[in-house]
């Protein structure tokens, strides 16, 4: 085994391809998480029509491929800009819809995680159980101080492991940035396979991308634990009652 | 004035009517019992006290304040208003999970009646104090007995200072053996003369604690008086029957 090739590869997948994935990953978590909030309050919301619209778009984005809606906006919206650029004699749509590369990312896989966000927030909602209105109503709270002191905490607690799935997913996804030709940490790798006729790259890629589902699983443990209130702490006393364990 | 005042309550779901023109009323200091089969309708009229149930019709005043007259709601902040003195103690404990004992206590304190954070403290440990629970006040609910959340439940209701306490069977989602602690927190709080209405189905104690008895059947207060009277000598025959099927 060659290290010193080994370490070029590593180097080169690291500064040229990573740098994308977790500049995407981490653009698209810090929008789609409270995009999705503010959408599962829309499709919560006394307003019908506000309703409507927060449950097509979650229809939308969940019933059509990733893939789909980013070549849509990769390649469509120009498209769309020309078009009322000439409509309407204005110049000023054709720059509009004539995204940058990575912000057209941005843009599509944020819209996309924020759909599915919003339904396990909704989910997380669902969960709750009226009760706990009915105490926060007795005891005086405002609706805002409701959502926000005794809903929202809960909320997230439940909605924890889903999000931890759809992060981890997350990470993965950000290999579409290969359909739409961005370098990325496949795309990376895949050149220097073509270079050097050596599969190793590809497994560089692999473990690159196990190392950040390994941390971001360990993360969303630790996350977990902290919200795990309302589970009785069972392991603590068997322990204490347990002599063999005290020792 | 009364503490509560009922006048041809009446609550429909829909097509079933669950109270059909309910009257009484509560004096200061009193203890009410609520009994009677499931289903009569005890539940909605409690519920229907503290603005949790919508009612179909009637009146209803707390402390002189009309909550719905002849079936017409009064704005949401004369009803937030009228209510503000009444506290309601669940069958399930409703405590927030996600919090400890002490700031299930807190909370609403703090953000309701955004009072002093000492004078919050000095009240809960007081309050932890008479429901002999001060070692568990940094627990999380999950970590406590049935019957000690309910007794949490019950000091975090003292925590708003109400002068009235509505009880939805606080102890029928207990074991047996721990409805003793919550019975006594309650007579403890009739000792001080708090106002109080409780659904219960434990006879013996609405017997011993209650100064008045409401007997419901299909959503009408059928018969209603002092324990003795009730128990004793029931003039209803359905009141009667029903005494006579729960001692068995
Ligand atoms: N939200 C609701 N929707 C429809 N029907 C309801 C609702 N709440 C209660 N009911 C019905 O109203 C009737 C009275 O219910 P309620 O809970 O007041 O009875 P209860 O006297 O408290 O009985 P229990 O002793 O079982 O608690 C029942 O027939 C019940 O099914
Ligand atoms: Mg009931």
């Amino acid at each position: 085994m060659d290290f010193n090739y080994l370490w070029s590869v590593v180097r080169m997948i690291l500064l040229e391809g990573v740098g994308k994935t977790l500049l995407l990953f981490a653009v698209v978590i810090v929008i789609s998480i409270p995009l999705g909030f503010l959408v599962t309050l829309l499709s919560k919301c006394r307003v019908p029509p506000l309703r409507w619209i927060a449950n097509a778009y979650i229809f939308i984005m969940r019933g059509t491929p990733l893939l789909l809606q980013l070549v849509f906006i990769f390649y469509g919206f120009p498209i769309i800009g020309n078009s009322l650029a000439s409509a309407f004699h204005m110049e000023f749509f054709r720059d509009l819809f004539q995204l940058e590369r990575m912000n057209a990312a941005f843009l599509g896989f944020s819209l996309n995680y924020a759909a599915y966000f919003a339904e396990i927030f909704r989910g997380g909602l669902l969960a709750i159980d009226k009760g706990q209105y009915e105490a926060a109503k007795v005891l005086g709270f405002s609706k805002p101080a409701t959502t926000m002191r005794i809903i929202f905490p809960q909320m997230i607690r439940v909605a924890l492991p889903s999000v931890a799935n759809e992060t981890i997913t997350l990470i993965k996804d950000t290999s579409l940035l290969y359909a739409v030709a961005i370098q990325e940490t496949i795309n990376v790798a895949q050149s220097i396979v073509n270079r050097d006729s050596n599969i190793l790259p590809l497994v560089v890629a692999a473990a690159v991308y196990l190392v950040l589902v390994f941390i971001l699983t360990i993360f969303f443990k630790w996350l977990e634990s902290k919200f795990n209130h309302d589970k009785p702490k069972k392991g603590r006393k068997k322990r204490l009652a347990s002599p063999e364990q005290s020792l | 004035m009364n503490m509560i005042e009922v006048k041809g309550l009446k609550k429909s779901f829909g097509s079933l009517t669950v109270l059909d023109g309910v009257d009484f009323s509560v004096n200061k200091g009193d203890v009410v019992a609520v009994i009677g089969s499931s289903g009569s309708g005890k539940s909605t009229m409690l519920r229907c006290l503290i603005d949790l149930e919508r009612a179909s019709g009637g009146t209803i005043e707390i402390q002189g304040n009309p909550l719905v007259k002849d079936g017409v709601y009064v704005p949401e902040a004369q009803r937030k208003k009228a209510i503000s003195k009444m506290g309601m103690v669940f069958q399930h404990f409703n405590l927030f999970p996600h919090m400890t004992v002490r700031q299930n206590l807190e909370l609403a304190p703090k953000v309701v009646q955004k009072l002093d954070k000492e004078q919050i403290r000095r009240d809960s440990e007081e309050q932890l104090a008479k429901v002999g629970l001060s070692d568990k006040a940094d627990e999380y609910p999950a970590n406590l007995s049935g019957g000690q959340q309910q007794r949490v439940a019950i000091a975090r209701a003292l925590m708003m200072k109400p002068d009235i306490l509505l009880f939805d069977e606080p102890t029928s989602a207990l074991d047996p053996e721990l409805t003793g602690g919550v019975l006594e927190a309650i007579r403890q709080l009739a000792e001080e003369h708090m106002t109080m209405m409780i659904v219960t189905h434990e006879m013996n104690f609405a017997k011993n604690v209650a100064h008045q008895v409401l007997f419901m059947d299909s959503g009408k207060i059928l018969e209603q008086g002092p324990p003795q009277e009730i128990f004793e000598n029931p003039k209803a025959a359905r009141t009667k029957e029903f005494l006579s099927t729960i001692s068995k």
